[in-house]
């Protein structure tokens, strides 16, 4: 199994797992930046109040019609709808198939240019890793969000619109603040998630640390000191990851005590 | 033609229908509210006496009828403007001159009593920090709680946070103050210090419709009230009217319950 010559063979490739490290790191950063960014615009779509077909709900007085086809149609919103599709489909599939229509279909036609980011990863398919990743951990994170924004009590925003705040300012002053503070173990469980679900970009030739797991097997005919070594990175990864959340969580409680 | 301007709030037969119109909460309520009323409503649970005060500043949207706010009928959608063109209502733009106190305080957990009050002055009236904080101080003052500015909710009983809602919602200025029981989540030693608090604003001539069960208090500070059973409004008329000469039987049986 392990053998200290092994370990040493597999340490002489110890510089692709470094490069491997900074590409997991990068993935996952901009993974979380442009995740977060989607769920949230979902999470929004998802409880916004767009009806544009509003007029056709209402009676000849201008009031609402409360029940029947033409309450449905007034009370339909697209904006929600296709939030709701997005999510149910990104949720309902492998990732594996989602980052390959996106990395062999979508960007098919797409010329990136041979532009190495730190002068080792390869934009061409660092870029399609990073929007598969994004959708997908997307659709989740807008689940957690939207989950947490209905935790919040309604008279927490019965009071806010009372005070006549609008919508987006009752979501933006009173309900967000709160719901962050709710969501932000669930979050952190996600972005960890993120970090682990990076290494199956692996499958389309981005170089994070399984692609040096590969590297060095091929050059040493070692597998299982590669992976120990890429089992103690990822743990060194995520573990101080979840850490800098509960930091976080703690310091954000303050209002709950006394 | 005075009589006239002088109501503030004019409802007129409203209604709120709940499962297909099988839940009557509001069955054809008419009242007019004028400047100056400490109107206060009585009657038995579920008698549809929250709905209609919640109907006022549209946390409610009834089913049928009107409510006519400063001019404005607030229950649709779209109104016509003077110059005969239909434009979409803002609703917000009367809440901000609609305070409403509620049962369960519903104050902001994540905020410092002063964050609480002067939040909708400076993000809705668009008042500087310094004025708003400046008035909040006032206010607090006036209701014994100067010291507890920077505290946060949780850190206050139940009594002081129903006096913090009071002066957020007066921190707006609003023409009239709704409350929905405000001491019926508080426990008995501290229903007066709030009740105290409402009594000063009746004094001062701030218009008030109160939904309570303390009869003492409503005897004391209104001088109208309602008394609503079944979503129906029943008996209004002065304290003394309603306390010492009932006419309907349902409003007889229950104040025997109550008194």
């Amino acid at each position: 199994m392990f053998t200290i010559a092994g370990f040493k063979k597999a340490f002489d490739y110890i510089d692709l797992f470094k490069q491997g490290l900074i590409c997991t790191v990068s993935l996952s950063f901009f993974t979380v930046i442009f995740g977060f960014v989607l769920a949230l615009i979902l999470a929004v779509m998802r409880l916004s109040d767009v009806r544009p077909f509003r007029s056709f709900g209402l009676s000849k007085d201008g009031r609402e019609i409360e029940e029947g086809f033409r309450a449905a149609v007034g009370r339909f919103n697209p904006i929600s709808f296709i939030a709701a599709v997005y999510v149910e489909v990104f949720r309902a599939t492998p990732m594996l198939v989602q980052l390959f229509i996106i990395y062999y279909v979508v960007f098919a036609n797409v010329s990136f240019p041979a532009y190495k980011i730190f002068g080792f990863i390869r934009a061409d398919r660092f870029i399609p890793g990073v929007v598969a990743l994004a959708m997908n951990s997307g659709a989740y994170l807008s689940e957690i969000i939207r989950a947490g924004i209905q935790s919040i009590d309604g008279g927490q925003t019965e009071a806010a619109r009372s005070l006549g705040l609008s919508q987006m300012s009752t979501m933006r002053y009173i309900i967000l603040p709160q719901a962050i503070k709710n969501i932000l173990p669930p979050i952190a469980n996600e972005f960890v998630t993120i970090i682990k679900e990076s290494s199956i970009c692996y499958t389309i030739g981005v170089q994070e640390i399984m692609y040096a797991v590969a590297a060095t097997k091929g050059a040493t005919y070692r597998i299982a000191e590669p992976l120990i070594i890429a089992t103690c990175v990822y743990f060194c990864l995520t573990f101080p990851t979840s850490k800098i959340i509960a930091y976080f969580e703690r310091r954000m409680s303050r209002g709950d005590k006394r | 033609m005075e009589t006239r301007d002088n109501v503030l709030i004019s409802v007129n037969d409203l209604q709120k229908y709940y499962n297909k119109g099988t839940i009557k909460a509001l069955d054809g309520i008419s009242v007019d509210i004028n400047r100056g009323d400490v109107m206060v409503i009585i009657g038995p649970s579920g008698s549809g006496k929250s709905t209609l005060l919640r109907s006022l500043n549209l946390m409610e949207h009834p089913t049928g009828g009107t409510i006519v706010f400063d001019g404005v009928d607030i229950t649709k959608k779209k109104i016509k403007t003077p110059d005969g063109k239909w434009e979409k209502l803002d609703i917000d733009k009367h809440r901000q001159k609609m305070g409403m106190v509620f049962q369960h305080f519903n104050l902001f957990p994540h905020m410092t009593i002063m964050d609480n009050i002067t939040l909708a002055p400076i993000k809705v009236h668009g008042v500087s920090k310094e004025q708003a904080e400046k008035t909040a101080l006032e206010l607090l003052d006036r209701v014994g709680l100067k010291d507890r500015a920077n505290a946060y909710p949780i850190q206050l009983s139940g009594g002081q946070k129903q006096r913090v809602a009071i002066v957020r919602a007066l921190a707006m200025e609003p023409q009239v103050m709704l409350f929905d029981e405000p001491t019926s989540a508080l426990d008995p030693e501290m229903v007066g210090e709030v009740l105290d608090v409402i009594k000063e604003l009746a004094r001062d001539g701030m218009t008030m419709v109160i939904v309570t069960h303390e009869m003492g208090f409503a005897k004391e500070v209104g001088n109208r009230v309602l008394f609503m059973a079944d979503g129906k409004l029943l008996e209004q008329g002065t304290p003394q009217d309603i306390f010492e000469n009932p006419q309907n039987p349902r409003l007889k049986e229950f104040l025997s319950k109550v008194l």
